[in-house]
């Protein structure tokens, strides 16, 4: 895994107070690594003034 | 008793209704024979992991007696169904709840038995806490059911139950149902009330049917289907008849084919699905629909949104489970748990993003065509060797066919269309606009009366 990444992953854990299964970090390296070069081709599109999907009503349904 | 051409537990839901009506097969005898199915074959195919068959007996009689009595509630009366262990029943709380507590009954669940349906217990899913055997794919059981409604594909498909309460959050009804040779449905996002379902993801769990017919599809799904106040993302969108209009033809049924994207997605699909997916197209117009190729640009950026949005909420939902998934989870949960972390708010909010953008993009394309065909898998099922323990992340994180729906929570049916050379099922996937199962249904039902996959049955 780079080391870059591994180092981020490992600083997400210890704020969450975890740690990582033995053998973890050398097993899921190439899923890991795959899953951020896709991550970055999400941020490769401009999407303009494209707004979040979910929409927020403020309005409450009652719950029977 | 009963005299069919097949087997009982082989019967759909479609036929059993109509001779539990006439008081032609006591759901007494249809239980007990699906239990005597389950006995003779379920240790291959390790389907269940809780079966309650006491249970379901008492439910049988009780439902015999209704019959009997003149109290005939409907086409799920005396229905032996059995649910996905993701949903909560009485008693059988989600297994990967873990440390919470379920609700009874799961909204879908209560609905079935209020319908009369025979609860014959709970099946396995993928990922549980306890390392339970995989179940086994009844066409050929060195091969995967695919997950993670897994029991529910194999049971299906086995004759284990005459159908199943799926759950798919990135394929997870479609899967199973593919490899299993079964019908399956992931009905439209708050079509199904998700109370009771321990979530995977929030905004992508979808619950459904699964079943060998599309027909008994439509029958389970107006039983389930509804606006439910204890879930907030429950739809109060007007619910249909789903068999009324299942035998329509489907002639001037315009059907978009999504061409570049099938293409795109080529190089990592086996041509034999591909071969079939065309002739199943191909069946459609000649039955009288109208094939279209359509273009949806951002599709190619759906399958890594919704994995992006998937371990987000992943995350959220199992954080309090977090150090005990870490130390005995199975290793898809520890990897799902690595990758949400990984994720930032820049990331999911990006990902929102492009689901806004891919949902305006298909309504641009719905406005001109009633529903889009395209594969529903890259391959028949593996062999169970072949299958390493995080191999489905690698589909989640690459453009491919279900991500896309589950994002955009449009109404999917997987329905069978052919065999490999190898003779395991292949499906074909129709998608419709929001709410609209009745267009999907009756595309699906059409073909599957048209081409009769579903005379045959594995060889158990």
């Amino acid at each position: 895994m780079d080391r870059l990444i591994e180092q981020h992953l490992l600083a997400v854990l210890n704020r969450e107070g975890l740690e990582p299964k033995a053998g973890d970090l050398e097993q899921f390296s190439e899923i890991i690594g795959l899953y951020l070069d896709n991550l970055k081709q999400l941020h490769s599109v401009n999407l303009g003034a494209q707004e979040l999907a979910p929409v927020f009503r403020p309005e409450w349904t009652e719950k029977k | 008793m009963a005299v069919t051409e097949k087997p009982l537990y082989y019967l759909s839901i479609h036929e059993a209704q109509q001779l539990i009506q006439k008081r032609q097969l006591s759901p007494v005898e249809l239980a007990g024979a699906v239990l005597d199915r389950i006995a003779a074959v379920d240790a291959k195919l390790h389907a269940y992991i809780n079966l309650t068959a006491d249970s379901a007996l008492a439910e049988a009689r009780a439902a015999e007696a209704e019959v009997a009595h003149g109290n005939w509630r409907g086409p799920m009366h005396g229905i032996p169904i059995a649910v996905k262990d993701q949903l909560d029943v009485q008693g059988a709380p989600a297994r990967i709840r873990q440390f919470s507590q379920g609700v009874g009954d799961a909204t879908a669940v209560r609905k079935l038995r209020e319908a009369g349906a025979v609860m014959m217990g709970k099946l396995h899913m993928s990922s549980l806490p306890d390392a339970l055997p995989l179940p086994r794919n009844p066409w050929n059981t060195e091969h995967i059911t695919g997950g993670s409604s897994t029991g529910s594909g194999a049971a299906v498909a086995g004759g284990l139950c005459l159908g199943s309460l799926g759950e798919d959050t990135a394929g997870s009804i479609r899967t199973p149902a593919a490899f299993c040779g079964i019908a399956g449905l992931k009905a439209t996002y708050g079509r199904v009330s998700r109370y009771g379902l321990a979530p995977l993801s929030w905004s992508l769990d979808h619950c459904g049917p699964m079943a060998r017919m599309v027909e008994d599809l439509a029958h389970m799904l107006n039983a389930i289907a509804g606006h439910d106040a204890n879930d907030p993302t429950s739809s109060t969108a007007p619910v249909a008849d789903y068999t009324a209009s299942l035998r329509e033809d489907v002639k001037g049924l315009v059907v978009g084919v999504p061409r570049d994207y099938i293409d795109a997605c080529a190089p990592r699909t086996e041509g034999i699905v591909l071969q079939r997916v065309d002739e199943a197209i191909a069946v459609l117009k000649s039955m009288g629909a109208v094939i279209e190729a359509v273009k949806i640009p951002t599709l190619h950026l759906a399958t890594i949104a919704n994995a992006v949005i998937y371990y987000n909420e992943f995350w959220a939902a199992h954080k309090s489970n977090a150090a005990w998934v870490l130390r005995n989870g199975a290793a898809q949960r520890r990897a799902r748990v690595y990758l949400g972390l990984l994720t930032g708010s820049a990331d999911y909010i990006q990902a929102q993003r492009i689901r806004g953008r891919c949902r305006a993009e298909l309504a641009e394309v719905f406005g001109k065509v009633n529903c889009l065909a395209l594969p529903n898998q890259a391959g028949p099922a593996p062999l169970v060797k072949d299958v390493g323990p995080i191999d489905t992340l690698y589909k989640h994180v690459r453009p491919e066919f279900h991500g896309p729906f589950n994002l955009t929570g449009l109404p999917t049916l997987s329905v069978p269309c052919g065999f490999s050379d190898n003779q395991l099922p292949i499906a074909l996937q129709l998608v419709g606009k929001p709410f609209d199962e009745c267009t999907v249904l009756r595309a699906g039902y059409s073909y599957q009366q048209q081409m009769k996959w579903y005379e045959r049955r594995p060889a158990l």
